[in-house]
């Protein structure tokens, strides 16, 4: 009798169910996509700051003072220690290796660039996108192109191990007739004149920092320049990170086995240099605070900002479904009344409401979850440039929500049809 | 007559219109609060970015160093490389505002204790603010005029075993400085290989008098307050070479774009959604008015006239609920402003009359269905059909 009830109600009146319906999909719609949009953010906007570059610099602890200016070391080749290129695939290795973007290996050579009057000029070796073999037999690509994506390059950037280069733009500009994109120069080593090579320009580059006013070159033709086949002076690491928070900044050495654990689990900072420093042995490993301080901060602001806009795009769906159930309760006064009059008690009554009610929060709910992944698709595409993904787990919370919502939406009403009185709704007052 | 009959209505189902009234209320209160969020995040959000450090850099046309960057060569006043203190620090007064932060510098490698080390001369309490990311060891420099105190990067520290407390002898060129180690600086880049100064300092032990190598400026308000005071330092001192570090402010300005559009969608649905809550109540009252129709109908009132009564009745109804939800949204902008910047955001006025506007505007987008009530004809709804 009471399924009978339910179900006639829904197929003799269906246009009665099409308000809170609708009220239930498309509150549902804005909730799965709000919650998606929410839950892939942070890991985006991590990613928007990495265009900053690099937020770890590992170098050698035994290495002596770098003496460098603008960027530019100006220490003698020989001086200090290096680290091994073939040691850089074990950073692929570590726990949170999957966090590890990108890095890029730096050696700057003094150079001497072949013209009249010969020009000073500093060789940065580098990668742009090399292959790097991983001890686990795979291979990870990574270079410039990675860490340093703000650097703005015209004509195209030298192929990795070719005689090739790309000149600054200052430098470029000191010499328009001699640097051109397609013709060659001859560097020298400014130490031993007898070492000389000469470079197909493929690219002038411009970043705004040293490297305008300097040569940019393969690594492997910065090693043979200088003498020192398979070394480094420095390596930028790009790491997407948590934000620091009161575990993180702890001394490893003071946590508790637990602590411990979580630490070296999570993707600080903190935890990941302290990992690369493990994995490469003698390394000196540390966070750049500029980048790293701004990127913790600002992003544990912007995921406060964006759960209290999620918050309150999730309330103003509950609010719009529970106002549309509250009216459809309102608009059958003259049914309650007949089955009042028929002898129905209030319980059965509002049981039969709230059957409704959820049959319709199951439907509704399904419904507004499938066009809520459409919606988060073109919210993610439009405010992140990539579609959100849809995520399963949202399905029973946006189901359950809604139920909650439709429920709630409807209690208040229900409350109220038990102090109708038949006689005076039947006379249709 | 309209007036009178207007209030008549709104009085007569009082408890319908509640529920339209809350949800444009608490409509209301969220746009505001959320609008007066996202004209904030600009500025609010440029302040954590100056601890990305300097985003103008004023050098010259050549970097300095060619000349200094062997300890054994002496730069002459004039080099290139090198320039002219005076000329620079006017025309930075000229562009100089609150937003700006900038600080000279003037780099020379000296000797201490035989070490080559990076000599930094600068205005140290500028410096200081131009990177706040710093953390100091000891003391901080709060006066660009003191002669006797230095900063010391942390590799140098290490190198040379120094504290907060002890003492530096650098030496350049057979000129030496001898200077008190004020604080140790941690800056985790290139920084912690440098001995900072004041510029003076510099200026003295290379024999360099008013020459700097470098001018870093922090600009802060947005990519466009960037770009304007670079262009108009540029233009002031076109022999030297302004330009921007790109990559702070394109995250500055990537981020910032990110944000406010994900804030806009997300107003632009909760719009959606009040202006339902209103078509459900709407969609409620025209059933149960039929007969208030009828009966207007019947005495000879236009279909035009009763819905537009209707409809004036919606329309204050948003005007007022988007009114109230403005003086609901104060607290709440104030509560998200110590939650997300710990810092209080102003209430703008602008905002009110424009919530008030788009709340009337959601409010008569959800009395559609009261066009159903122009069909109804008199003699069927006396009949109780």
């Amino acid at each position: 009798m009471f399924a009978r009830l339910v179900g006639e109600s829904f197929i003799r009146n269906p246009r009665r169910k099409i308000l809170t319906a609708a009220a239930l999909i498309v509150g549902m719609a804005v909730a799965t996509a709000t919650l998606t949009v929410a839950l892939d953010a942070g890991d985006r906007l991590a990613r928007e700051f990495r265009s900053l570059g690099a937020n770890l610099l590992v170098r050698l602890q035994s290495d002596t003072l770098p003496v460098e200016i603008g960027g530019v070391d100006y220490r003698p080749v020989d001086e200090g220690a290096y680290l091994q290129e073939a040691d850089l695939g074990k950073l692929k290795m570590i726990f949170w290796r999957h966090n590890i973007l990108g890095f890029t290996p730096f050696l700057d050579v003094p150079a001497v660039l072949d013209s009249t009057p010969s020009i000073e000029t500093t060789l940065i070796g580098t990668w742009y996108e090399h292959d790097v073999p991983v001890p686990d037999g795979t291979q990870f690509r990574t270079g410039l192109k990675a860490t340093h994506p703000s650097w703005k390059i015209t004509g195209k950037w030298f192929a990795d191990g070719a005689k090739e280069c790309v000149v600054g733009a200052d430098l470029a500009a000191q010499r328009p007739e001699l640097i051109q994109i397609g013709k060659t120069i001859e560097i020298g080593s400014s130490t031993n004149s007898q070492v000389k090579t000469s470079l197909l320009v493929t690219g002038i580059v411009s970043t705004g920092g040293a490297e305008d006013h300097s040569v940019v070159v393969p690594l492997s033709v910065a090693q043979n320049l200088s003498n020192h086949p398979g070394r480094l002076r420095q390596l930028f690491v790009s790491a997407l990170t948590k934000p620091a928070d009161a575990l993180s900044i702890r001394d490893p050495e003071s946590l508790t086995p637990t602590e411990y654990d979580r630490w070296f689990c999570s993707p600080y900072i903190s935890s990941i240099s302290y990992q690369i420093s493990q994995a490469i042995p003698g390394v000196d490993v540390r966070a750049i605070r500029r980048v790293a301080d701004t990127e913790g901060r600002i992003l544990s602001r912007i995921s406060t900002l964006l759960w209290i806009v999620t918050l309150a795009a999730l309330g103003a769906a509950a609010l719009a479904v529970a106002a549309t159930s509250a009216t459809t309760v309102l608009e059958r006064r003259a049914e309650v009344g007949v089955m009042k009059a028929l002898g129905a008690r209030n319980a059965i009554v509002s049981g039969i409401f709230l059957a409704e009610q959820l049959m319709l929060a199951v439907a509704g709910g399904a419904v507004g979850y499938v066009l809520g992944i459409a919606l988060a698709r073109a919210l993610g595409k439009s405010v992140f440039g990539i579609p959100g993904s849809p995520r399963m787990i949202l399905f029973p919370v946006v189901l359950g929500l809604a139920a909650l919502v439709a429920i709630l939406g409807s209690l208040f009403p229900l409350r109220r049809t038990a102090h109708f009185d038949p006689a005076a709704i039947l006379r249709g007052e | 007559m309209f007036g009178r009959l207007l209030l008549q209505l709104l009085r007569g189902s009082r408890g319908r219109l509640a529920v339209a009234l809350i949800a444009i209320v608490s409509g209301a209160a969220v746009i505001s609060a959320l609008l007066n969020l996202d004209l904030d995040v600009g500025s609010k959000l440029t302040q954590e970015f100056r601890t990305l450090g300097a985003n103008v850099v004023i050098a010259p046309r050549q970097p300095q160093g060619s000349a200094q960057r062997k300890t054994d060569v002496a730069a002459a006043p004039g080099a290139p490389g090198l320039m002219d203190e005076n000329a620079v620090v006017e025309q930075l007064k000229t562009v100089k505002t609150a937003q700006i932060v900038a600080s000279p510098y003037l780099y020379v490698i000296a000797r201490a204790e035989k070490t080559p080390v990076v000599l930094a001369g600068t205005w140290l309490d500028e410096a200081q603010r131009l990177s706040p990311a710093w953390k100091i060891e000891g003391n901080r420099i709060d006066s660009r005029d003191d002669p006797g105190h230095a900063l010391v990067g942390r590799d140098v520290a290490r190198e040379l075993h120094l504290k907060p407390g002890g003492g530096i002898a650098l030496d350049y060129m057979g000129r030496t400085a001898k200077l008190a180690v004020a604080g140790i600086v941690d800056s985790g880049d290139a920084e912690d290989n440098q001995v900072f100064v004041n510029l003076r300092v510099a200026q003295k032990l290379s024999n360099l008098n008013r020459q700097i190598g470098l001018v870093q400026l922090n600009v802060g308000g947005g990519s466009k307050n960037v770009a304007d005071a670079a262009a108009k330092l540029a233009a002031a001192l076109p022999e030297y070479d302004v330009h921007l570090i790109r990559q702070v402010t394109a995250t500055e300005g990537a981020l910032l774009g990110r944000l406010q559009l994900m804030i806009f969608s997300m107003v632009a649905l909760i719009l959606v959604l009040s202006s339902l809550c209103v078509l459900a109540t709407m969609a409620a009252l025209a059933i149960e008015r039929r007969e208030d129709v009828g009966l207007m109908k019947a005495l000879g009132g236009s279909i035009s006239r009763v819905v537009g009564l209707f409809l004036a009745e919606v329309g204050v109804l948003g005007a007022v609920g988007g009114a109230i939800g403005c003086i609901a949204g104060m607290p709440l902008t104030r509560w998200m402003g110590h939650r997300v910047f710990e810092a209080t955001i102003s209430m703008r006025w602008e905002i009110i009359p424009l919530t008030i506007a788009l709340m009337v505007a959601v409010a008569l987008a959800g009395a559609s269905p009261l066009r159903m009530l122009g069909k109804v004809k008199p003699a069927a709804i006396f009949r109780g059909e």
